[in-house]
């Protein structure tokens, strides 16, 4: 159907050697060099550089181009790139055809190197149907509400909605709790600043509280979602019960962890009331705290303490025991060993003539600053031993209350060990929290450890795979707070980014109805189930698409007897036209 | 239809095997299959996965088409309960059940296409639907399809 004359350029990518150790590169040039309309075919080591950039943007301007075809990566990490190197050469972005050689053939025909090069060749000469089958577009544009929902009081959501509200942005934090702060509300310091965790607070709530435009509602839910980026039409249920609408342009969620919480009898854990977990344990050194800061055993002083390491983290099949519906935690929770040996100094400085002891499988005390935590915990006079991830501690409690650990410990090349102690700390996890709701609300991608998983850590990092919502802090990965800030701010900046502007613009990728072919059988009209996405005035014959509702789900488009209506971008003719190139006999014709 | 005959492929009846088309979601499956390669799991070649946004945008004559031009077999490969848009994943299945119908009167075997539901980290359910319609398909004897 393409009679018309194209300029098609393709540019195969090696993207290092990712691709190019099992694609033959050169082969995939040769062998869609020939295809009609193809006026330059090219190989570069990565296209999304500089120079690869640069590649296509020269040839646009000396080769007169006027379609682009990439083989790359997938399409979620650089068709966006492409796209405005293009608008950026002076061509419409949607003038380009993205090619997934990375995922979709090199990374998963490494043993079938020569089957993976035909499936490349195959899979670009089907983009290169397509692209000669594209047409112009124009972004749909759709006016944005400057506000925000932070959905979560936390550290993270607390940062977030500060940094949005001083950009001018209404923000509304929404808060499942009576009280703000989540975690960092309990008493008990913070490291690296060795400050209490209530001050920040205190600052941080001062702070938002004096800002115009930021709202904090406290018991309330969010309990339905529609719309889309740029008007979200939000539904509150507050503490008066009656449900509340809200209109936002975009959604942080910054919903926080769990700490894990040990099963009864877990190191003896419930089984006395000196073997406790590390959060517990930071609120009781806390003069604010529960024990008004004293460590106590019958009402005397503690002598002997023993940290206990990676208690709901690095679980291992066959050796930890998941809770009945429950599942294993393989993550490595990262922040508990800094702070369990941030807790230690500050019972060793309170308490000199306490005896600490610290059992781990890994020191990891990963960020800036905290190796000098573990040296100050060694020099404070902390003993450690070093257990295998499979050779678990074990804690007996006999019948008059003492307690006993037993480990073999590897720094001693493996001497068994058995020590009386006073007090366990079980050095707990975090845990991702149960937000179902939300997740099937947003139809939320988690990763394989349960936490919410952004769309690519260094190419898009706080996104998600739904446009205008951003992750922050602890929901996407066990973090400290200095992380959860870092991320929120992260997460508020994009959103404002977004938001910068009157209007967004959104993916063309919408029906649109070619009149002349329409003979008005309303086949689509009674097809497509979106409110007023697709009208008819009364006396006319041809719908009308109304390109800010329209979903481009193209359910109008499978319909329509004389196709008529199509969805920009997604033409079934494109499809065909891909399709014949897929099995077009190679060099044959 | 444009000329793509011209595809230069060093071993041009190399490709023996039969040629299977998958049609992924956008939102779920086509991360899904993306996810597969990124934790280097293999499938074979002989697959080519087209992105879409909902596969109910196809007509039922494109499933013939697809057929007719020499496809051997298409995974639809959808969002299932977790398709984005509202009520697309019903109409799917009835027009590929429809499809199938039509197949069967055509004299084909139903089996050459199929629907099922992959999400972003479904790994393993996208490489079973793979093989198992590879093996179908290189047991069966498909021949050429002519309607």
């Amino acid at each position: 159907m393409t009679e018309t004359k194209r300029r098609v350029g393709v540019y195969v990518c090696h993207c290092g050697g990712n691709i190019s150790d099992v694609i033959d590169v050169q082969k995939v040039v040769d062998g869609v060099a020939n295809i009609e309309d193809v006026v330059v075919a090219r190989r570069e080591m990565f296209m999304c550089s500089d120079p690869g950039q640069n590649l296509i943007a020269e040839d646009i301007a000396a080769h007169n181009l006027d379609r682009v075809v990439v083989a790359a990566c997938s399409p979620s990490l650089h068709e966006a790139t492409f796209r405005g190197t293009l608008k950026r050469s002076g061509l419409n972005p949607y003038l380009y055809e993205h090619v997934n050689i990375r995922e979709q053939a090199s990374w998963c025909h490494k043993d079938d190197p020569e089957g993976g090069t035909r499936k490349a060749t195959r899979l670009v000469a089907a983009g290169i149907a397509k692209a000669r089958n594209l047409v112009p577009l124009d972004p749909v544009r759709v006016p944005v509400t400057r506000a925000v929902a932070v959905v979560g009081g936390g550290i993270a959501g607390l940062r977030s909605a500060i940094d949005l509200a001083k950009s001018s942005f209404e923000v509304h934090v929404i808060e499942r709790a009576a009280d703000l702060g989540g975690h960092l509300a309990r008493p008990g310091r913070v490291y690296p600043t060795d400050e209490p965790a209530q001050d920040l607070l205190t600052g941080l709530l001062a702070q938002a509280r004096s800002l115009p435009g930021l709202t904090l509602h406290t018991e309330t839910e969010l309990v339905a979602s529609t719309g889309y980026l740029g008007n979200f039409r939000l539904t509150l249920q507050g503490p008066s019960g009656e449900p509340r609408e809200l209109t936002v342009g975009s959604i942080v969620l910054a919903t926080g962890f769990e700490h894990y919480q040990p099963s009864l009898g877990e190191l003896g854990f419930g089984m006395s009331d000196r073997v406790v977990t590390l959060p517990d344990f930071i609120e009781r050194l806390d003069p604010r705290g529960p024990t008004g800061g004293q460590i106590v055993k019958d009402g005397k002083p503690v002598q002997r303490v023993v940290f206990i390491h990676c208690v709901g983290s690095r679980q291992l099949e066959g050796v930890h025991v998941p809770p009945e519906g429950g599942r294993l935690y393989e993550h490595c929770s990262r922040v508990c060993c800094t702070t369990a040996l941030f807790a230690s100094i500050e019972l060793a400085r309170k308490f000199p003539q306490v005896d600490i002891f610290d059992v781990y499988q890994d020191i990891r005390t990963y960020g800036r600053g905290q190796e000098d935590i573990y040296e100050a915990a060694a020099r404070a006079g902390v003993t450690f031993f070093r257990v295998a991830g499979d050779a678990p501690p074990t804690v007996e409690i006999d019948a008059s209350g003492a307690i006993t650990v037993r480990l073999v410990d590897l720094l001693t090349f493996n001497e068994p060990i058995e020590m009386p102690v006073d007090l366990v700390v079980l050095v707990t996890g975090m845990i991702p929290r149960d937000i179902t709701p939300l997740i099937e609300m947003f139809k939320l991608p988690r990763s394989p450890d349960g936490f919410l998983q952004e769309v690519h850590p260094k190419l898009r990092p706080v996104e998600v795979c739904v446009d205008g919502l951003f992750i922050a802090g602890a929901c996407q990965a066990p973090m400290d707070v200095a992380e959860a800030a870092a991320s929120a701010s992260a997460a508020s900046a994009k959103a404002a980014c977004l938001l910068g502007g009157d209007v967004i613009s959104l993916d063309p990728f919408v029906a649109s109805i070619q009149a002349e072919l329409c003979d008005g059988c309303g086949l689509c009209l009674a097809e497509c189930v979106y409110v007023k996405a697709l009208t008819r005035a009364e006396g006319e014959t041809v719908p009308v698409v109304n390109t800010a509702l329209c979903k481009g789900c193209g359910m109008c488009a499978a319909v329509c007897p004389h196709e008529a209506i199509t969805v920009r971008g997604w033409e079934i003719k494109q499809y065909d036209a891909m399709v014949d190139a897929i099995v077009a006999t190679g060099g044959h014709p | 239809m444009g000329r793509v005959d011209r595809i230069t492929d060093e071993h041009p009846m190399n490709e023996q095997k039969p040629k299977i088309l998958v049609l992924a979601t956008e939102s779920c499956a086509y991360p899904g299959a993306d996810y597969v390669g990124q934790i280097h799991a293999s499938y074979p070649s002989n697959t080519y996965i087209l992105r879409v946004p909902a596969p109910v945008i196809f007509p039922e004559a494109f499933y013939l088409r697809c057929f007719e031009k020499g496809i051997a077999g298409i995974i639809v490969m959808a969002c299932g309960h977790e398709c984005p848009y509202e009520g697309a994943y019903d109409r799917l299945a009835r027009r590929v059940a429809v499809v199938r119908t039509r197949m069967r009167e055509l004299g084909m075997d139903p089996q050459r296409l199929r629907l099922c539901s992959i999400c972003t980290v479904c790994a393993r359910p996208f490489l079973k639907e793979i093989h198992e319609m590879d093996a179908f398909l290189s047991q069966a004897t498909t021949g050429s399809v002519t309607t």
